[in-house]
């Protein structure tokens, strides 16, 4: 991986404990490091993507105290997935991107529930899906548009100072 | 080279299970996880500086951009002026708040570590915060951790330089209470929602009101007696079920705590006398 990919991974991870917070709606904050991690995916392919989701989701683990291992298996396994997406389903179209990043956030949440059931996570899965999967998977993905269109500008501007 | 990304992936997941049995069966976050947060706890410390330090100046900016004198002058000098009263006003607020940490920690019986806090985790999984104190410090697992208004949770991982604190509100969070006009018995729970709701018996003479003060029990011996948690908000009552849940109002304002007190030391003697309302 190259040094800025692994400057993005380490500081948009330790960021989502001390500096995501303060853009919380209402208590919800979006999962920047998945987001990350689907953006790596979608450029750089699954094996990429795979490798910073898993270290996206350990630093996460151990920034945010909760169990070392789960959010590193749930990010690689996202992160592997939109990886395997890229050249099928239009997953290049930010359109696609967008809703894919929503439902692959209810998906990830969904593997992370099924983990902590493991270790007897207390609450029950209607709880956490109405106030912490859903609401996060919405904010991820307007946060997600958000990345896409910057992402698109980018790709504009930079083709036109080639030509 | 396509069965080469799927091994990646087998690697990979295999990794992250054995990290999750590894710390199961040995109780702490694992050499790892020590090692990495040895390298990201002072990270953790410059982005908390560099975020205050841009909300703090992004409130500036939109304080000044209200300002309409029409003197350049006088502008430039109520601005400054502004400044100066702001910083002022944030020194006056972070004393005022350390004064009464201070006062708390001079009344209580037993002996008390500050920290500050230089992180959060609110997502709904997990709902805590970081301390910059750890291991070196005398930090250990299970301490409690309290600001001048109540309890706000306890230790539950210890690094080198910092500890990670499980708010009340954490969904897997359970302390022992109980109200403290009626003295009747309970369980406060965290939930996924980020609320907090009293569990207790619902026999004849139970008697928990809305804007009953829910305070620790200090059965278990983890949590000195007396701390307060809550106050009744509302009571779900179930019928004829046997535990009614009472949903709390928290004392403490987890959002807004950036000062907490660890507690060292155990003491038998109620505490309640020693926090006042609105700390």
């Amino acid at each position: 991986m190259r040094p800025l990919l692994l400057l993005m991974t380490f500081s948009g991870s330790l960021a989502q404990s001390n500096v995501v917070p303060a853009f919380s709606i209402g208590g919800v904050t979006p999962d920047v490091p998945l987001i990350l991690t689907v953006f790596v995916a979608l450029r750089r392919g699954p094996e990429t993507g795979c490798l910073v989701g898993f270290a996206a989701g350990f630093l996460q683990d151990v920034a945010g105290g909760g169990l070392l291992g789960v959010q590193a298996f749930t990010k690689a396994l996202a992160g592997f997935a939109m990886g395997l997406l890229v050249g099928r389903f239009w997953v290049s179209k930010p359109m696609v991107q967008v809703p894919g990043l929503v439902l692959l956030t209810l998906g990830e949440g969904l593997v992370r529930f099924l983990i902590l059931q493991l270790f007897h996570f207390p609450a029950s899965l209607g709880d956490v899906f109405i106030h912490v999967i859903l609401p996060q998977a919405l904010y991820n993905g307007f946060v997600g548009a958000a990345c896409a269109l910057t992402l698109s500008a980018a790709d504009v501007l930079r083709s036109r100072a080639w030509s | 080279m396509r069965g080469r990304r799927y091994v990646l992936l087998v690697l990979v997941l295999l990794l992250s299970l054995l990290l999750l049995t590894v710390q199961t069966r040995t109780g702490g976050a694992g050499r790892a996880g020590e090692l990495v947060a040895f390298v990201t706890t002072p990270v953790q410390s410059v982005f908390v500086m560099i975020t205050r330090g841009a909300f703090g100046m992004w409130n500036r900016y939109v304080e000044w951009k209200s300002l309409t004198a029409d003197n350049a002058l006088l502008r430039l000098e109520a601005e400054r002026l502004r400044v100066e009263a702001l910083r002022a006003r944030e020194s006056e607020q972070e004393n005022a708040r350390l004064r009464r940490l201070l006062t708390l920690r001079e009344r209580l019986p037993l002996s008390t570590l500050g920290g500050e806090i230089i992180g959060r985790e609110a997502g709904g999984w997990v709902r805590s915060l970081t301390v910059n104190r750890g291991h070196s410090s005398g930090v250990v697992q299970q301490m409690p951790v309290i600001v001048p208004q109540g309890l706000v949770g306890r230790v539950v991982q210890v690094r080198s330089r910092a500890s990670v604190v499980q708010l009340l509100t954490d969904p897997t969070s359970a302390v022992g209470a109980m109200a403290q006009r009626t003295r009747t018995q309970g369980l406060v729970e965290g939930d996924a929602g980020g609320a907090l709701r009293f569990k207790f018996m619902a026999r004849d003479g139970a008697g928990v009101a809305p804007g009953d003060l829910v305070i620790t029990s200090g059965l278990g011996n983890l949590f000195p007696k007396g701390l307060p948690i809550g106050r009744v908000a509302r009571i779900e009552d179930k019928g004829s079920a046997l535990f009614h849940f009472a949903v709390l109002a928290p004392v403490v304002d987890f959002a807004r705590v950036e000062e907490v007190l660890l507690l060292t030391e155990q003491t038998t003697h109620d505490v309640a006398s020693l926090f006042q309302e609105g700390g």
